[in-house]
């Protein structure tokens, strides 16, 4: 039994193109590049240059681009770091979000108002993927606003409608954050054409490295630091860059941008397919999410008549297919995760088994991934 | 070649167990209970429950090239086990969690979760000898008498006896050690956890206050000697158990002992050495692992773990059993159980409700 890889959204493998990139920088390469003499200009050079490539890819102009150290870190220093610039000035800024964001926005939220930073609204999501924007425009127009919006939703693929949230927070003067994490590579992210002022991206879930990630922030939009200590990135994010890093995220953002549209073509035959499957060979099964425009790369099912969740990926684990339920962080617990209480309510019963596809995904995969699933189905219902 | 799961606790014993299992051709999977929020309790390196013991049954699963899970049975465990020491407690009874914990978390938990993953057979590192033949399965005392763990398991449901598998129950505890050193396990030489799980600073009155709020069982009350004299005062009753010494304060001619708690009247009532001595006790929620039929004259039971078993009659009663002694024991303690075996092998037991003294009887050692 071959082990068959379909927790893509989880993480991903680093691609060549990018280990090669990245390779120099932790050999030669190895300056930092704050330093005056030619090693560190060597390095400053590769940072600069991956800067470059990566606003590039995104539409963004490269001093519009911080990296930092991760998607959770990005999105926090977007939060902390906009709240932090409100106070300085003296305001009382709010933060609204989706009530499918992930963990490192909704928890940072609520920390934000534990501990009296900002107030905070969570707005809701229906399972079509409609945001209220009665109620975004009321929550916007009190006084300065962030507004955080997953670009695509991690659990069950759910694409946000960016483009209306856009502008309503442009005209009622508010701020705009989307966690674009699952959204880079998957479908079309161009800050140009969908204007966000605040943009949290990471490398892993797009071939890159592990611990990378950037901050994508519109010329003028105010964030202050969360750590000091140096001058780094403009003193938004002090401490010595991790050069490799950075060209690495920023050549798997590149390559993910580049073949968007024909990998977003192939990964969506193959959650058609495997869709198809489940649908017909299986009883009380839902896809969740499944009347919203979704991403391509995800394909989370609903599975009712299974007591525990979590048993249902550790069975397909036993049977060598590697999937999620809900967000990693999610799983484990018997509870149904804050996305799908948001989209099904409080009382829904349905285990979550997310199937996400990548680069390496082929037809033999799902195909496995569907005969394994009906066959661990049958067998946890039978108990 | 069937499919077992292996309950690993993080400790050295659980890790031989699937240690044992892999080497024997098995396919094995590691799986730990998550049992209750770790968080509310002070970091405490040397318990095994704690998520200490996640991580190191993790690695230990990871060196044996098996998979490992956890599971989270919080609220399952809160139920049936915390709940019901507590209530224990309240009421004036010394509870037994860790046999509670087998015989609900432990194994009927672990096996309806385990038949999910398509397991049908479960082990855990017990020193205990499971025999399974033609004629049926049944349960034996650890040839390590030091270890043996029999007694913790009177409560199973029967139907499971037949699907247990105890790879430690021919070993003794320096043979597991010895044989985890050889496979180079990180838990090989991890200290053996004494404490109950959930308490593990020892006192398990915090976790009664945090848990009872106000409740009679934590308010002062008389100490009292069988006669009704009242000889001082206390600070709930729920902090006492038959046969204790600490706690009732000094004044006495020769050591007193806890010999009831009347939770009614909040009364602890106290005694000399021989007054601890009873040889009548009366036994509810009975288990039978085996048919009680078949079991004569031979009968012991242990009142405690590692107490001796003594010879008994039993008598049916309408709601158990009454255990008439050989020989009279101390400290029988109600809440705590009564363990039934033929020779080495475990019929079941119950739990003890009351205990008195047969009138006639002499105790053994009262007139030297």
């Amino acid at each position: 039994m071959k082990p068959v890889y379909l927790d893509y959204a989880a993480t991903t493998p680093v691609r060549p193109e990018v280990l090669d990139a990245m390779a120099p920088l932790l050999g030669d390469v190895f300056g930092n590049p704050s330093s005056i003499h030619r090693w560190g200009r060597q390095a400053a050079e590769a940072l600069e240059g991956a800067r470059e490539r990566l606003s590039d890819a995104l539409g963004a102009s490269a001093s519009e681009v911080t990296f930092v150290r991760g998607g959770t870190e990005s999105d926090n220093l977007a939060l902390f770091g906009w709240c932090g610039a409100q106070r300085a000035r003296g305001a009382e800024p709010t933060l609204a979000y989706s009530a499918v964001e992930h963990h490192a926005v909704f928890e940072a939220a609520e920390h934000a108002e534990a501990t009296g930073l900002a107030s905070v609204v969570k707005l809701d999501v229906t399972r079509d993927g409609r945001l209220d924007l009665d109620a975004l425009r009321a929550a916007v127009g009190a006084g300065p606003t962030l507004v955080s919006v997953m670009w695509v939703n991690n659990e069950c693929g759910m694409v946000l409608p960016l483009a209306e949230v856009a502008d309503v927070v442009s005209e009622a003067g508010g701020t705009l954050h989307s966690d674009a994490a699952q959204a880079i590579g998957k479908v079309a992210v161009d800050v140009r054409r969908t204007p966000v002022d605040l943009l949290s991206g990471t490398g892993h879930k797009v071939y890159g490295p592990k611990g990378t990630g950037f901050l994508y922030a519109r010329e003028g939009t105010p964030v202050a630091p969360l750590l000091h200590g140096g001058g780094q990135e403009r003193a938004l994010r002090p401490g010595t860059q991790d050069v490799a890093g950075a060209v690495g995220l920023a050549t798997a953002v590149r390559l993910a941008v580049a073949e968007q549209e024909a990998s977003a073509a192939r990964m969506r035959a193959l959650g058609a397919r495997l869709e198809r499957g489940l649908l017909s060979e299986l009883e009380g099964v839902r896809i969740n999410a499944g009347q919203a425009e979704r991403a391509p790369h995800v394909l989370s099912v609903g599975v009712g008549g299974i007591e525990d969740g979590s048993a249902l990926v550790m069975a397909l684990d036993l049977e060598g297919i590697a999937v999620s339920g809900g967000s990693a962080c999610t799983s484990g617990s018997m509870k149904a995760s804050h996305v799908m209480r948001a989209l099904y309510g409080p009382d829904d019963s349905h285990a979550t088994v997310r199937y996400s596809f990548g680069r390496e995904t082929d037809e033999a995969d799902v195909d496995a991934a569907l005969r394994a699933t009906v066959a661990v189905v049958q067998r946890m219902r039978a108990a | 070649m069937s499919r077992v799961l292996v309950a690993m606790s993080g400790g050295v014993d659980s890790s031989v167990a699937a240690a044992l299992l892999v080497e024997a051709g098995h396919e094995v999977v590691g799986v730990t209970m998550k049992t209750f929020c770790y968080s509310e309790t002070p970091s405490h390196g040397k318990t095994c429950c704690g998520l200490d013991g996640i991580s190191d049954a993790k690695r230990v699963a990871a060196a044996l090239g098996i998979p490992h899970y956890v599971f989270d049975v919080e609220e399952d465990f809160t139920r049936d086990v915390i709940d019901d020491f507590v209530q224990e407690y309240s009421e004036g009874r010394t509870p037994n969690p860790c046999v509670r914990c087998n015989s609900n978390t432990k194994f009927r938990d672990l096996m309806r979760r385990g038949r999910a993953l398509g397991c049908d057979r479960i082990a855990s590192g017990h020193y205990v000898r499971s025999h399974h033949g033609p004629r049926g399965s049944t349960l034996h005392r650890g040839l390590d008498e030091a270890k043996d763990q029999a007694y913790f398991l009177w409560a199973l449901p029967p139907e499971l006896v037949p699907q247990l598998d105890f790879p430690l129950g021919a070993l003794t505890k320096d043979e597991v050690r010895a044989r985890a050193r050889t496979l180079d396990l990180v838990t090989a030489d991890k200290p053996e956890s004494q404490e109950i799980c959930f308490v593990p600073t020892g006192d398990y009155r915090d976790l009664l206050k945090r848990r009872l709020g106000t409740h009679p069982a934590l308010e002062p009350g008389p100490i009292v000697r069988s006669s009704g004299e009242v000889v001082g005062e206390h600070h709930g009753y729920a902090g006492f158990t038959v046969g204790q010494r600490k706690g009732l304060g000094g004044g006495f001619s020769e050591p007193h002992f806890v010999l009831e708690v009347r939770p009614e009247t909040r009364e602890v009532v106290v005694g000399t050495r021989d007054e601890l001595f009873q040889d009548e006790v009366s036994v509810r929620e009975l288990n039978w692992l085996t048919d009680p039929g078949e079991s004569g004259a031979s009968l012991t039971v242990q009142l405690r773990y590692r107490a001796p078993a003594v010879s008994a009659t039993v008598t049916p009663t309408e709601e158990g059993l009454v255990l008439a002694l050989d020989e009279a024991q101390p400290a029988v303690t109600p809440g705590q159980s009564a363990v039934l075996f033929d020779g080495d092998r475990l019929l079941g037991g119950g739990r003890i409700v009351a205990a008195g003294r047969r009138v006639e009887t002499a105790v053994p050692g009262l007139s030297a």
